[in-house]
């Protein structure tokens, strides 16, 4: 069952492009080791000839070997920002020097690399398009753009072949030079300096000649790490990465949008071409001809200086610039098209964000469609979505699971959309071996970080119960036992898995799947696991499954540390940290830059300690895990985990396992939601314990037309077009398995579709489960949790149930109410409310008095007591 | 002891409840009708709790009473209550308006009398609105159909009781139904919820503090007492230590009703 990298990620995104209608979700062969099909036909693929010549003194000419390199690209269309695409090449350089973190500019120390970086303009550009050019690339720092001040030993792009002459004098890259006010270090003696300049897509150029020369995306401490990078090539000649392309929304510098036509520009570096040398040979001619000090293969970690000839920092020079594919990309509509192009007010359906990567491409299908309505999804936990669907707040809700009814009125589930949740993890193999691709968990792993059961640090040890726990899940037996070849350096990060703070169904099914395994309730309940490890005492005997995990911990260390003795913190919650969008989490786990906030630190400005997020987790030294949406780990192309069914038996999230999980799913009647028992999961060894079904919920009476009309028209178009997968408008984006007429989803999709009817027409079946009579109707959306108020709780007001649909100014003026007065409608009856304090008191009370009063008087009648004054 | 204790909450309950019911009514409505005249009175769609939203008056039944804002056990010692998350009287909506049926003057005791077609008006800061009676309605009977748009729609909710003591014993909720046309229009941003305490026929529990310090209060001035007579004679002390634990009883007194079912 071990499958290589993250199958959703590959295989939606790479067959996405294949076209609309094609199964996105690619069934991994058998033996489903590696090489998905998707990846025999990228979006994009191109062999180019790079080749290395020096021009000797007599004019004729030396040739390195040449190499017939091999780009592609998994999607190039419908990009969305901070979307990572996989870019893979083959027949390059092996690369030297690899240094620990390719990104930005740490990866500049480094020989033979392949640069990969996003410039606007495509080259041969059509009418209204840019030329491509090194000015419209895209680097977040001076230094990989830029090189100023140079001594002769690093001046070797004058001695480029393919240059201009122009751009072989001492200072050049930007006609006229930028005065001194600006840039003082650029005309400096002797010393050689060429800019990159950065044209932005307003038409501003920066210089670049220092970092307040610089575009505002690039400057220090931006709110996005680098994408650009200088990728390794191992010593076969292949390299991979996952390229994060970014739109105007998060780089307007930049400025690439679904107007604004971008590429991707790959250059493997195979080193400057070198023009004749002088007699005797100057010292940029030799170091122009320098082949490299590093060994191909070998690490650089300590950032040692490299032959400037065959590093990245020259990419823009002509002979590497000649090198180099461009893949054109062309991103999707922006997500705020519709609030744009669409006057109309919006129709809001409110609920869960497992479906906001396919709202945001279902959107412009509906809203730049003049005969249908403007859907917009609001992302809210499922069971206020639900309250608001329930009290008329919004038409329908989408909701993950079947939620208890409050309302007299019958409430019908539209399957809409198969995904589900993913434990996504980070981590990088030790000595940067690169990426680990296979990870796998298992439900008592999942309970151990879920009941912060990890000590975190040193800090943690102190915690009374736990003190013989291991400090993070990288040094926890059980996980090394399961994933060898980890990493056993301790890091805070490990004690925790970044989950959700608020009410989710996403929580919800996850605890399912934990206490479904009798290890992990054995945990939770106290027993020892076999390497000694014990539950964190405030958590034991939690009570699961729950739709949110509660922050129990209460201990605070005791620590010398000023700091912390200043900010004293309850430790566990700091690494815990939830967060209340699963998206964050996406990104989080994206960035590498873990929510845990036991930072504390001096701040000089005020004097004061203070508290704080930990920094981004540095490259080659990442573990991160946290609980993502499908649909975000497909379109960022998150790694996830393996997810144990029953011992010895992991499914990863993938079209066939998301399958054999709806075909276990038992449907609990028309119009209900469908059920997936944990234990049938477990039993069949093949189906993804995370699946989840989204479904459209709606009233099947009392709905205002208008709405029960939009909502019908949604569920079907939603199961028909909306189930194409595709990264284009109105298509299923990947992480989704879509709904067939065949297969495992069709009884899922004929559900959509009776619901659909009986929410047009508001009859619910005959056979509808009846609403459930318990508990007073209650519109006033949920405000009063019940139980609280003691003997004199009570049921909600009278109001309630007043059938008030047309108070909702969503509904015309002229619907259903005045129909309603001529036609009868069969109307609810009045709850009962009363109260036991209120009818007896009175009555009890004068009895009371009275009886106390004869009490007395007797008393005083027969027993005489000597002294007066006590009954007063 | 239990006697006077017992005794002292149904005299307060019945009838100094009822001074201080018809003392609030007086300058409520004097405030009602000053702000009415100078256009400052509330339309919603918050208002401020205790503030006089409207004036209801049912001839049939003899009734004139200033509503206050809020439906807590406590606001509704000084009339019936407005419950906060629907609509004013008259506005195009659902209005609920609870008031006492046993306490306090009991406003609202006699509404199960109303016949349908019997008349409400409703003075608010928007104009005068004349209600017409759909009938009463209690446990198990089917809810009034669908309102209409522009129709404004008002629920007089109260308790009674059963059997011999049917005043003494409002434990059953009971609804008065009543429409008019043409309803004022109604502001939106209303609360979408009330607290628990605001729910009919419910107490407010969070005053249980306030009663506690109340007793403490109580149990000090006795202290005080006890130790009083020791020095002074019995009729100095009497005569200073009476008013002082008469209203300290009161006080306590009107905070236990606060703790008691809203309607009752």
């Amino acid at each position: 069952m071990r499958r290589a990298v993250a199958t959703v990620v590959a295989a939606v995104l790479g067959a996405g492009t294949l076209g609309a209608g094609t199964l996105a979700l690619v069934p991994t062969p058998a033996t489903g080791v590696e090489e998905p099909a998707a990846r025999a036909k990228p979006a994009y693929s191109e062999t180019k000839t790079v080749q290395r010549v020096f021009e000797r003194a007599d004019g004729s000419r030396q040739e390195f070997p040449a190499y017939d390199v091999t780009v592609t690209a998994d999607q190039t269309t419908e990009l969305r920002g901070r979307q990572r695409i996989r870019i893979a090449w083959s027949g390059a350089q092996p690369s030297g020097g690899r240094a620990s973190n390719p990104y930005g500019e740490s990866g500049l120390a480094q020989e033979y690399p392949v640069v990969i970086m996003q410039c606007r303009g495509v080259d041969d550009p059509g009418p209204g398009e840019e030329q491509l050019r090194p000015e419209t690339c895209w680097t977040a720092s001076v230094a990989q753009r830029s090189q100023i001040t140079r001594g002769n030993a690093e001046s070797t792009w004058r001695r480029d072949l393919d240059a201009e002459e122009a751009d072989k004098v001492r200072v050049s890259g930007l006609d006229p030079l930028p005065s001194a006010q600006v840039c003082p270090t650029v005309d400096l003696g002797d010393f050689s300096t060429r800019l990159t300049p950065f044209e932005a897509a307003s038409g501003r150029v920066f210089p670049a000649c220092q970092s307040d020369q610089m575009p505002p995306e690039a400057a220090v401490g931006a709110a996005f790490p680098p994408a650009e990078l200088a990728a390794f090539t191992d010593l076969e000649g292949n390299g991979e990465v996952q390229f994060e392309v970014r739109s105007d929304v998060e780089n307007e510098s930049l400025g690439c949008n679904n107007e604004v036509a971008c590429s991707i520009v790959v250059i493997p570096i195979v080193g400057l071409s070198c023009d004749a040398p002088s007699t005797p040979p100057s010292t940029g001619d030799q170091a122009c001809r320098r082949t490299g000090r590093f060994t191909p293969g070998s690490g650089n970690f300590a950032a040692n200086g490299v032959d400037q000839a065959v590093s990245p920092g020259l990419w823009w020079s002509a002979s590497n610039w000649k090198h180099r594919f461009s893949i054109p990309i062309s991103f999707g509509l922006p997500p705020d098209t519709c609030d744009v192009l669409d006057p109309r007010a919006p129709t809001g359906f409110y609920g869960t964000e497992l479906l906001a990567q396919a709202a945001l491409q279902w959107a412009p299908a509906y809203c730049l469609r003049k005969d249908r309505f403007k859907f917009q999804h609001n992302q809210m936990s499922d069971e206020a979505g639900f309250a608001l669907m329930e009290n008329g707040g919004g038409p329908a809700a989408l909701v993950s699971s079947g939620h208890e009814q409050t309302g007299s009125d019958p409430v019908g589930y539209a399957p809409t959309a198969v995904t589900g949740f993913a434990v996504a993890y980070v981590v990088d193999k030790p000595d940067n071996a690169g990426e680990v691709t296979t990870l796998r968990l298992t439900p008592r792993l999942v309970a151990k970080l879920l009941t912060q059961s990890y000590l975190g640090s040193d800090l943690g040890r102190g915690h009374p119960g736990i003190e013989q726990n291991p400090l993070s899940i990288i040094q926890d037996p059980e996980f090394v036992e399961l994933n060898p070849g980890l990493p056993q350096i301790n890091q805070e990060a490990g004690a925790t898995l970044l989950s959700l703070s608020n009410e989710s169904d996403v929580v919800q099914q996850l605890t399912e799947w934990v206490v479904a395994d009798k290890d992990a309730r054995d945990f939770i309940a106290g027993k020892e696991d076999p390497w000694g490890m014990v539950v964190n005492p405030n958590y034991r005997d939690l009570a699961l499954p729950a739709s949110s995990i509660p922050l129990l911990d209460d201990y605070v260390p005791e620590t010398g540390n000023t700091c912390r003795q200043q900010n004293p913190a309850v430790y566990f919650n700091q690494l815990a940290a939830p967060v209340t969008t699963l998206r964050r989490i996406s990104e989080a786990i994206l960035d590498a830059h873990p929510n845990v906030q036991t930072r504390c630190e001096f701040e000089p400005d005020t004097g004061l300690f203070r508290l704080g997020r930990i920094p981004r987790q540095s490259f080659g030294a990442r573990f991160m895990l946290g609980v993502v949406s499908l649909g975000d780990a497909a379109r960022f192309g998150l790694r996830t985990a393996a997810l144990q069914a029953e011992p010895g038996s992991f499914v990863t999230p993938d079209a066939d396992s998301l399958a054999a999980a709806v075909a276990l799913m038992e449907p609990q009647g028309p119009t209900q939601p469908f059920v997936l028992d944990q234990q049938d999961v477990r039993r069949s060894g093949k189906a993804y314990p995370g699946t989840m079904v989204v479904y459209t919920a709606a009233r099947m009476k009392n709905l205002p037309k208008a709405d029960a009309a939009t909502v019908a028209q949604f569920i079907r178009i939603a199961t028909t077009e909306g189930q194409r997968q595709g990264p284009g408008n109105g298509q299923l984006p990947g992480g989704f398995l879509p709904l067939r007429s065949a297969g495992p989803t069709a009884p899922l999709l004929a559900a959509a579709r009776q619901t659909a009817d009986a929410v047009a027409t508001q009859t619910p079946p005959a056979s509808s489960t009846p609403p459930e009579e318990t508990e007073g109707p209650d519109t006033t959306g949920g405000g009063t949790p019940g139980g609280a108020g003691g003997p004199l709780d009570l049921p909600d007001v009278p109001v309630a149930e007043v059938p008030d649909a047309a108070e909702e100014p969503a509904a015309g003026p002229a619907l259903d109410p005045v129909e309603a007065s001529t036609e009868p409608v069969a109307m609810p009856a009045t709850t009962p409310i009363s109260s036991r304090v209120a009818g007896m008191l009175l009555p009890l009370l004068f009895l009371g008095g009275l009886l106390g009063a004869l009490v007395v008087a007797a008393g005083r009648f027969f027993v005489r007591p000597p002294r007066a004054g006590l009954g007063r | 002891m239990l006697a006077v204790v017992c005794l002292w909450v149904f005299v307060q309950l019945l009838l100094l409840g009822d001074l201080k019911h018809e003392r609030s009514q007086d300058l409520l409505y004097d405030r009602f009708r000053t702000e009415v005249a100078a256009a400052t009175a509330p339309v919603g769609p918050v208002v401020p709790v205790g503030a006089p939203v409207a004036l209801l008056r049912i001839p049939a039944i003899d009734l004139e009473q200033v509503v206050v804002e809020g439906t807590a056990s406590g606001d509704l010692r000084a009339g019936p209550g407005h419950q906060r998350n629907t609509v004013l009287p008259g506005q195009d909506g659902t209005s609920v308006v609870m008031g006492r049926a046993a306490t306090y003057g009991g406003p609202f005791a006699r509404i199960t009398e109303l016949r349908p077609g019997d008349v409400i008006e409703v003075v608010v800061a928007q104009g005068t609105r004349e209600f017409r009676v759909l009938g009463v309605r209690r446990t198990g009977d089917p809810l009034p159909q669908p309102r209409a748009t522009g129709v404004a729609r008002l629920v007089l909710a109260s308790a009674e009781g059963q059997g011999r003591l049917a005043g003494l014993t409002p434990g059953e909720a009971v609804y008065v139904d009543a429409e008019a046309e043409d309803a004022f229009p109604a502001p939106a941003g209303r609360p979408a919820a009330v607290p628990a305490a605001e729910q009919l026929l419910a107490g407010e529990t969070a005053v249980l503090p306030l009663l506690a310090t109340c007793l403490a209060a109580l149990v000090l001035a006795t202290l005080t007492i006890i130790s009083a007579r020791q020095r002074w004679s019995t009729v100095q002390v009497w005569l200073l230590a009476s008013p002082v634990v008469a209203a300290l009883a009161w006080a306590t007194t009107e905070v236990l009703v606060r703790l008691l079912p809203n309607v009752m």
